[in-house]
């Protein structure tokens, strides 16, 4: 692949990787609006939101997982950086491209059980409380994330081999 | 216990090969686990734990408080807090450094982050201090120290960390950063004026304001301070009459808190569909982060406890016959170490785990322990050689060396340990509000 083609090729994949963060982003001004509202009916007029609880437990599950994808791409995870100097620059390419690849591996198996537990409670007919949703939907959910994510390391991995220049630098913290 | 220190080998070694510390964690907990029991049981427990994090009600808290922080920072709040701090304190020898330490005092009360304020607040004193020819030790150090107060004046998205990882209350620990918090300012004035005393040119007086222009500097951030007054009253319990019962659990003070910081920030108009966009991205990613962090720890933390690490603690304990503080400042003291080398997050991930069962099983108080931890975590973040505040503050001011910072930091450093002694001598300063809420 030319290089033109390849820096095409990662954009269009961080397009898809970064897509869900607009459905979080929305996921959490809905959670601010309900809580606000909530509070207020609640105090006023004595008279809360009540699916509220069970609507930010869902809003938080599908923010936090649609984020995971972008989050792993651009290197938001907490990590130690203490014996980074004793890595020289190539030794340091290989160990990321190993520990990037082992990380989306290992996600499989947790994406694959949460996607088993979803199948049973499928089975069982699980709903939710108030709003009586299938509980197998947020499994779901959160299975075809994790697996996003997971593919999202081992992706991260290969253009670590391919092409380094295109990896996102981490962002300042602040 | 065998299995836990090879587990606890295992997550260093990950770790320092730059494995995300929540993978590290949950790989070698879920290993271990399997190990100890087998592997159908460790993967169940994986994936109920994931089902049931994603859907815990408690994290809610963190996107929430987050965005408050957020949002009234797009508002330009630092450099009124400094203008307002400056009004009151910049007359006095070393008032500069006096007002970023009360700055950064305000500012903790609507941020989370030690970091965060640190760099905040750097871009507005630092200039400011420069202009009045204040030695960079002492500017910088004021800054550095400042900003450790973070994590302790609520919110504090630490405090949030320790009391979901220990089913402690968040809002109980929330109350009990607040005296511990302004103990801390105070102490710090301490610093500031002691380094002054020795060495006059190190920060000379500022201009004096009249009451007119303080009065004039405070109606800017009035809105703000009446908004965390707001929330911590509700979570407190004190704005419970009638007509209206406003009391907040965490999640609901956080909610109200991030809409009143939006609504001030629209009214403001310093907000833009773009830049409210870009609010809401950054607290959903830094909550994920943080979701997956907890993810890690709760494996590991599985693990530890079925290896029966804490356990062995606890007899070990017992059968030395050690009195409980003493245990104390043994885990005090390993604190303080690991805090040299590891960033707050991953230490406090790693060790309360290990250390809580057994400080509960003597009888310690839970909520006090969380701000103990956030205490030692605060100087942590001042001590040499990698106190990550003094080198957020490198990165942001540019053209000053670290040993000029850590030369500056000293006296701070020491009033940080004065303050550790004070609250372990005296635990009724952290569980005092707590214990009286409503």
């Amino acid at each position: 692949m030319s290089q033109s083609k390849k820096t095409k090729f990662v954009i269009a994949a961080e397009k898809i990787i970064e897509a869900p963060l607009y459905l979080a982003t929305m996921m959490l001004f809905f959670l601010m609006t309900m809580t606000f509202f909530d509070v207020v009916l609640r105090s006023v007029a004595n008279n809360p939101i009540e699916a509220a609880t069970e609507l930010t437990r869902l809003s938080m599950a599908i923010m936090v997982f649609s984020a995971l994808p972008l989050v792993s791409w651009k290197s938001q995870h907490i990590i130690v950086d203490l014996i980074d100097p004793l890595f020289s620059a190539k030794l340091a390419r290989i160990r990321d491209i190993i520990i990037d690849f082992a990380c989306g591996i290992l996600l499989v198996w947790p994406a694959q059980r949460v996607w088993v537990l979803a199948e049973r409670s499928r089975d069982f007919g699980d709903v939710t409380e108030y709003l009586g949703l299938p509980q197998y939907l947020i499994g779901w959910f959160i299975a075809a994330f994790s697996f996003l994510t997971a593919a999202t390391f081992i992706f991260k991995s290969i253009i670590r081999i391919i092409a380094p220049e295109l990896i996102p630098q981490k962002e300042a913290e602040a | 216990m065998i299995m836990s220190i090879i587990g606890l080998v295992a997550v260093l070694i990950l770790v320092f090969l730059r494995m995300p510390i929540a993978i590290a964690m949950g790989i070698v907990g879920f290993v271990g686990f399997a190990e100890l029991r087998n592997f159908r049981a460790a993967i169940s427990m994986v994936g109920r734990l994931i089902i049931d994090t994603a859907q815990d009600y408690g994290l809610s808290v963190i996107p929430l408080f987050i965005l408050m922080g957020l949002f009234v920072n797009k508002g330009g709040l630092s450099r009124e807090l400094y203008q307002v701090s400056y009004a009151f304190l910049g007359h006095l020898r070393g008032g500069l450094a006096m007002a970023t330490i009360v700055a950064c005092a305000g500012f903790s009360a609507i941020c989370g982050s030690s970091l965060a304020t640190a760099a905040t607040m750097s871009k507005v004193a630092m200039p400011q201090m420069r202009k009045y020819g204040y030695k960079d030790s002492l500017s910088t150090a004021s800054i550095a120290a400042g900003g450790t107060l973070g994590i302790l004046i609520p919110p504090s998205v630490i405090l949030v960390i320790y009391g979901l990882l220990t089913e402690t209350s968040i809002g109980k620990l929330f109350i009990a950063g607040i005296v511990p918090g302004i103990l801390g300012v105070a102490l710090y004035l301490l610093a500031v004026t002691w380094t002054v005393w020795r060495d006059p040119e190190s920060g000379p007086s500022g201009e004096r304001f009249d009451w007119a222009q303080r009065m004039k500097a405070i109606k800017s951030v009035w809105m703000v301070l009446a908004l965390f007054v707001f929330v911590i009253g509700g979570l407190y319990g004190v704005l419970d009459f009638w007509p209206i019962h406003l009391t907040f659990s965490p999640t609901e003070a956080a909610g109200m808190g991030a809409a009143g910081a939006f609504l001030i920030a629209l009214s403001r108009g310093s907000l833009t569909f773009k830049s409210t966009l870009e609010v809401l991205q950054e607290a959903v990613r830094t909550t994920a982060t943080l979701f997956t962090v907890l993810i890690g720890a709760w494996v590991f933390s599985n693990f530890i406890n079925l290896a029966g690490l804490p356990e062995v603690l606890k007899t070990f304990v017992s059968e030395a016959g050690v009195s409980p503080m003493m245990v104390m400042i043994m885990i005090i003291g390993i604190y303080i170490i690991l805090g040299c080398v590891f960033e707050s997050l991953s230490m406090l991930l790693l060790t309360v785990p290990i250390f809580f069962p057994l400080v509960t099983s003597l009888g310690f108080d839970p909520v006090w322990f969380g701000i103990i931890v956030v205490v030692v975590t605060e100087i942590s973040l001042i001590t040499p050689p990698v106190g990550l505040n003094v080198f957020v503050l490198k990165g942001v001011v540019g053209n000053v060396t670290t040993a000029t910072i850590f030369r500056g930091v000293t006296p701070f450093w020491i009033v940080d340990i004065l303050r550790l002694l004070i609250l372990l001598l005296v635990p009724a300063l952290v569980l005092y509000l707590p214990n009286t809420m409503h």
